[in-house]
């Protein structure tokens, strides 16, 4: 029975905040395991080198590690399905060459992370330094040295994605208008970087790996298979995680190194990354090249999109799923939630001597909606409109869903238009429009803009089966277990690392159950606990881990109500759970009566029923192809033209995530996606230099933003419940990262649209900055002077 | 090594180390006092900030040494403070925390301004936090919990505010 | 990264301090606030073989005021400033430049002595003492001796600093109370280094009138040409943004690009507009 002060749909407040008030939070770092040694890497300096010899010092030997001294470590390698994808295999400590700046080549081994440091600093190198590849569209078919020798080339993977027919869009088309767009490499920053604390228990026969990760049961899948190792004999732990947002979603050299040692070593041994590192050899992000064409009618009602991507990937592939995902994601999410006919997107992954790129909030999303979402406000300037309305007109309608878009992508249900509205109302845009008239008194330009997206979330079996992913995670698990006083303790193989799972899969439970959520445990995290599952990403924690909990809390109340049942002595179909108790006709009886009996007193069990409160279930989604959620962001910006320094005015979400399981979570998550999604629009970036050496090592120059840049983030909420989900919940996690990029450069667009008449400033490239807004400004002033 | 005495959390505490040791990395690992985190060690992300003769300090920019003779709060100490009290209700209350890494040293952040009384409108609240990142919620939430506190500590005692 | 081993020793008086600088076999540095020398040696680019550390020395928390300037103490943090906790002699402006420097937990140990000695091209202090006129007085085993900042700074991390000497105070001189000054910080986010800074001081009363470019890819540049501008009350922008144009293309050994001398030429503007208002 519903409980609606703690079940579904309440603002129930978090059981995780206790701890991490109070200081007791447990990240990996703060785990004590005495005698522990600290760990440091030795990493390459150079973008791209082959690796002549590394000298260790004689005083340093058994406490520095080259790949030679850990021949149980296998290369870390990827499989794909995709025809024609190429698969490099990474060795945890390079061996022969190294391909990108901070890749490791040594690990050291001390009893403090600053001595580990003096030792790696004492190892030599000598290394002969080939040319870097940087330039991703540029050196795709080839360079002076190529980064696989083998390849012939530097691609990963060339794909086309097509539907109707463009080439006939093209004829038809009374509007073309072409755009080069740019976002810039950057890092996924969660304020804990990685950190992994691997012991052997010779007890259990078992090596145990802490790691700041969203996936302990694939990491085990890793750890078994890189290490040559059974699965039961590695147990991995994932205490709280100091914000994951992808990066920590993948496997990395590290943590096999870090497990190998453990196995060599007879001490407990710590790698802390810290922020040099993050920046140099975590999975990096974005760094999306397109091109794209749009033929539109003379309304601006658009006919066809034709779009080439390229996506710098990095030296290497990270496991499972490689770099294939992210050009691949772009391409078929370009379209957006429009009725676009006729599409062509060719997409390469393209390997340079950069840093591996890896998920990270919206993964390939950002960027397809940073190129529609412009090029549909540059269809509305050539036609003369406002962006809004060509916007919603090119929009599919409420009541053509389902709809599949020409990138393949199945909508499901919701009205986009709306979002539209909404959004343009909550940033009262009659009144931008007419500040806008008025002029500001410190010569300021005000700009609106907006970006509106789709976002496929839980998407099970079929969606990865046709990415042709090496696993499908397409399921999740819960283990739920009623103690013998009545305590619920639900086991899953998600890992909540600040979406307050703890509480919503309580949430759940309580609904179900009509129990109290604080008599609830979630654990999580812990493969020895938990049965397997995925981890948390791809917005499918709530969607798949709830669905499995909601099953598996429906097995245990059937159990409960006839044991109930038997103990009121009525008929099961007579009884129902609710306020802590089984409910009959005349009487109830208590979870934990029931729980005492089932455990305590078999002989009050009705005959045929074992005792135990204890099940296990899976759930996927009744739709592999995933629900969608969308949104419409929109942005008020002022730009200051004699700078190009921008300020951020007002921010505004109108979304639709079905049913909010906690309403108060959910808009926790779109506000700290936001914020990520404006980092991406203003300020974070890692350039590289020519010779591959990445140019932001320290937060001093990869900036994040900071409260005093914001303003409050306001959300509007559409309700359309999935019809294929438990509850109609929609998963939500990244979609805040997603339009922020397009809604803030088409406010800048707005504000830049006077300077440089007829055709105005844009800029097309994120992080937005000053050098870059200044410089959008003279090219159309140079332009406008030129027509 | 140099022997340091230092007043932690109300207690002396006296430690020999090397000076090399961030302040930090002493609370850390060797008082075991893990509420403080680090985010970058130079300085930025405000994670490690602690209360150093009642003034917030970067710890991670500190020596150990250099606050011999010096006393050091963090955030498993406050007990009986009401700003904190008051904040970690709030905090709690408005969904101000997610993974709740930087979570302590806001805490300590938003103690500081409110007893500076700097946190009397979003815009000083802002700029107060200009040094504390939090990479999950966005600050939405943490603005309005610290807004919350500032004016139920203001209530109480108007002199502190 | 952690930083690299060192020794460390606390004096108790300045000339102690000087005395241990001086006959150092290692590489000794002084430590402040260590706001920014433990950020270098955590990040391993600077490794002194040994600490002086000098933030608790009596003598440079002394403040004095004298009828026509007041003297900081070396160790006197940008906190204090900002707080007013220490007489200003800037009328204001050092207290609303120290609300912009960093962030408060950074700023309630960083030294003013400290920013100046390391006289980072982008830090306020060596910028606005230059546009204050003040002198820093630096005491070594040869005794003290006074410089102006404008000569103290010579370029990026560069300074007259002697390697036995150490920064004792610096010296500012009094504003009138008519006079004017003008400040602006561009940065993208609050607390951040400047990408350039711009400091004007006009004071009729004394005569003295002065524009300096901060963040200027070396020491913090005077615009003498603007600063002579200033002193007469410029009313017509283009002439005055010409003349700031001209200083910045004198400096040709900054070698700006576009985009700096465009940022510098702004917030020079704006600046010597704060004066005129
Ligand atoms: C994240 C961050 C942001 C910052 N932002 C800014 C900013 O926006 N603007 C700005 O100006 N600064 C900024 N700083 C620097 C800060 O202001 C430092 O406090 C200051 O630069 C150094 O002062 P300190 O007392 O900490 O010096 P220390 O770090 O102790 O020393 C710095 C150098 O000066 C020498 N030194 C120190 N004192 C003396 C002395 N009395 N005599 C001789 N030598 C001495 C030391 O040997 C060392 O080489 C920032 C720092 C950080 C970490
Ligand atoms: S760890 Fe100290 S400021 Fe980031
Ligand atoms: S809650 Fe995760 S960094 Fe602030």
């Amino acid at each position: 029975m519903p409980n609606d002060q703690y079940g579904i749909g309440a603002s129930l407040l978090r059981k995780e905040d206790a701890r991490h008030l109070h200081g007791r939070g447990q990240f990996v770092a703060d785990i004590k395991l005495s005698d522990t040694m600290d760990v440091a890497f030795l990493r390459s300096p150079h973008a791209h080198a082959r690796i002549r010899s590394v000298s260790v010092p004689p005083g340093a030997r058994g406490r520095v590690f080259t790949a030679a001294d850990l021949p149980r470590i296998k290369p870390i390698r990827i499989t794909s399905q995709a025809t024609g994808a190429k698969a490099p295999a990474w060795p945890p400590l390079a061996t022969d060459k190294a391909r990108y700046v901070g890749e490791a080549i040594a690990v050291c081994v001390a009893p403090s992370r600053g001595e580990a440091e003096d030792l790696a600093n004492s190892v030599a190198v000598e290394f002969e330094v080939l040319d870097a590849v940087v330039d991703a569209p540029r050196d795709m078919r080839g360079s002076r040295h190529l980064i696989h020798e083998q390849w012939g080339d530097n691609l990963y993977i060339e794909r086309v994605v097509e539907g109707g027919d463009i080439d006939a869009a093209a004829r038809a088309a009374e509007v073309t208008v072409t755009r080069q767009f740019r976002m810039q490499r950057q890092s996924g920053a969660p304020l804990e970087g990685r950190a992994v604390l691997a012991c052997r228990d010779h007890r259990l026969d078992e090596v145990v790996v802490y790691s700041s990760t969203q996936t302990p049961h694939t990491l085990r899948v890793a750890l078994g298979e890189f290490l040559d190792m059974e699965a039961r004999r590695i147990r991995v732990v994932a205490p709280d995680v100091g914000g994951g947002f992808g990066p920590k979603a993948r496997l990395y050299p590290e943590e096999v190194i870090l497990a190998a040692l453990a196995l060599e070593l007879d001490y407990p041994v710590r790698w802390v990354e810290d922020r040099g590192e993050h920046l140099l050899s975590a999975a990096h992000t974005r760094d999306h090249h397109y091109k794209v064409t749009a033929y539109a009618d003379r309304q601006g009602r658009i006919l066809g999109v034709d779009a080439e991507i390229v996506v710098d990937a990095g030296a290497y592939g990270l496991w499972p799923q490689g770099p294939y995902q992210e050009a691949a994601m772009a391409a078929r999410n370009l379209p957006g939630p429009y009725t676009i006919a006729n599409y062509r997107a060719r997409h390469y992954t393209v390997a340079t001597n950069k840093a591996p790129l890896g998920p990270y909030r919206g993964v390939g999303r950002p960027g397809a909606c940073f190129a529609i979402e412009r090029i549909v406000d540059e269809v509305a300037r050539a036609v003369g409109r406002d962006p809004v309305a060509v916007r919603a007109e090119n929009m599919v309608r409420s009541e053509e869903m389902p709809f599949t878009t020409v990138g393949g992508m199945r909508l499901d249900n919701g009205d986009y238009r709306e979002s539209v509205r909404l959004c343009a109302e909550l940033l009262d845009l009659p009144a931008i429009r007419a500040r806008q008239q008025l002029g500001e008194p410190d010569g300021r330009l005000i700009g609106i803009g907006f970006a509106a997206f789709a976002e496929q979330t839980a998407h099970g079996a079929a969606e990865f089966v046709a990415r042709g992913a090496s696993i499908i995670p397409g399921f999740e698990s819960c283990t739920a277990r009623i103690l013998p006083d009545g305590s619920v303790v639900l086991m899953v193989g998600i890992q909540s690392h600040g979406q307050g799972l703890e509480t919503t899969l309580s949430q759940i439970t309580a609904h179900e159950l009509g129990i109290d959520p604080a008599r609830i445990s979630v654990r999580h995290g812990d493969t020895e606990s938990t049965a397997f599952g995925f981890g948390t990403f791809a917005s499918r924690s709530m969607v798949m881990s709830g669905g499995a909990v909601a099953r598996v809390s429906r097995l245990l109340r059937d159990k409960l109500c006839r044991i109930g049942a038997h103990l009121l002595q009525c008929d099961p179909a007579q009884v129902r759970c609710a306020e802590g108790a089984v409910l009959g006709p005349q009487g109830s009886v208590s979870i934990a009566e029931i729980a005492r009996v089932a455990h305590l007193r078999m002989d009050g069990l009705p005959p045929g029923v074992d005792p135990l409160l204890d099940a296990t279930a899976t759930y996927e989604p009744a739709i592999g192809t995933g629900v969608f959620s969308y949104a419409t962001h929109g942005a008020v910006v002022a730009v200051d033209p004699e700078t190009g320094f921008i300020e951020l005015l007002d921010f505004a979400v109108a979304e639709d995530c079905g049913t909010m399981v906690n309403p108060m979570i959910v808009e926790g998550q779109i506000r700290g996606g936001v914020v990520q999604g404006i980092g991406t629009a203003l300020y974070e970036e890692i350039p590289y230099d020519e010779t591959g050496q990445p140019l932001a090592g320290t937060l001093a120059d990869y900036l994040m933003p900071g409260a005093a840049e914001l303003p409050a983030i306001k959300i509007g909420h559409l309700h359309t419940p999935a019809a294929a989900t438990e509850y109609g919940m929609k998963g939500m996690g990244e979609g805040g990262a997603v339009a922020p990029p397009a809604a803030i450069a088409n406010a800048v667009r707005d504000a830049l649209a006077a300077l440089g008449a007829p055709v105005g400033a844009e800029v097309n490239e994120t992080p937005i900055t000053p050098r870059r807004v200044l410089a959008a400004i003279r090219q159309a002033q140079t332009a406008a002077m030129s027509v | 090594m140099s022997m340091i005495h230092v007043r932690i959390n109300g207690s002396e505490v006296a430690d020999d180390v090397p000076p090399r040791l961030s302040l930090a990395d002493f609370l850390r690992e060797r008082r075991n006092l893990t509420g403080t985190h680090l985010g970058c060690e130079h300085g930025v992300c405000g994670a490690c900030t602690v209360l150093v003769d009642g003034e917030p300090a970067r710890s991670c920019l500190m020596l150990a040494v250099a606050c011999d003779d010096r006393s050091v709060e963090t955030i498993e100490g406050f007990a009986g403070d009401p700003v904190v009290a008051a904040l970690r209700r709030t905090f709690h209350e408005r969904h101000a925390l997610q993974c709740g890494y930087c979570t302590p040293a806001m805490l300590i952040t938003a103690r500081d301004l409110i007893l500076r009384k700097r946190a009397g409108s979003e815009r000083e609240i802002r700029d107060g936090l200009a040094g504390n990142i939090c990479r999950c919620t966005g600050y939405t939430n943490i603005v309005t919990a610290i807004a919350e506190a500032a004016q139920e500590i203001g209530k109480e005692a108007p002199n502190a505010q | 990264m952690k930083a690299p081993a060192v020794d460390y020793l606390r004096p108790r008086t300045l000339t102690e301090a000087v005395d241990l600088l001086a006959h150092a076999s290692v590489e000794a540095r002084v430590i402040a606030g260590g706001q920014s020398l433990v950020a270098m040696m955590n990040l391993r680019v600077a490794s002194p073989g040994l600490l002086i550390d000098i933030a608790r020395l009596p003598e440079l928390h002394a403040v004095a005021s004298y009828s026509d300037a007041v003297t900081l103490g070396a160790c006197v943090t940008h906190a204090a400033i900002e707080d007013r906790r220490v007489a200003d002699p800037s009328r204001g402006l050092m207290p609303r430049v120290a609300s912009t420097l960093a962030y408060r937990a950074i700023r309630t140990r960083g030294t003013i002595g400290g920013s100046l000695a390391l006289s980072d091209p982008a830090a306020e202090w060596p910028a606005v003492l230059a546009a204050l006129d003040a002198e820093v007085v630096l005491y070594g085993s040869s005794g003290r001796r006074s410089l102006k900042c404008t000569e103290f700074t010579t370029g990026i991390f560069q300074t007259k600093l002697a390697q036995n000497e150490i920064l004792e105070s610096a010296r500012v001189p009094k504003l009138s109370p008519d006079a004017r000054y003008g400040y602006v910080k561009l940065c993208r986010k609050s607390g951040e280094f400047a990408s350039a800074l711009a400091v004007v001081v006009t004071d009729p009363r004394r005569g003295y009138s002065r524009v300096v470019s901060g963040a200027a890819n070396g020491s913090p540049l005077v615009l003498a040409d603007t600063s002579r501008l200033v002193a007469e009350g410029p009313r017509d922008p283009d002439a005055l943004r010409g003349t700031i144009s001209g200083d910045l293309d004198r400096a040709s050994d900054r070698h700006f690009d576009d985009f700096q001398r465009n940022l510098h030429t702004v917030a020079a503007m704006r600046a010597v507009q704060q004066v005129l208002v």
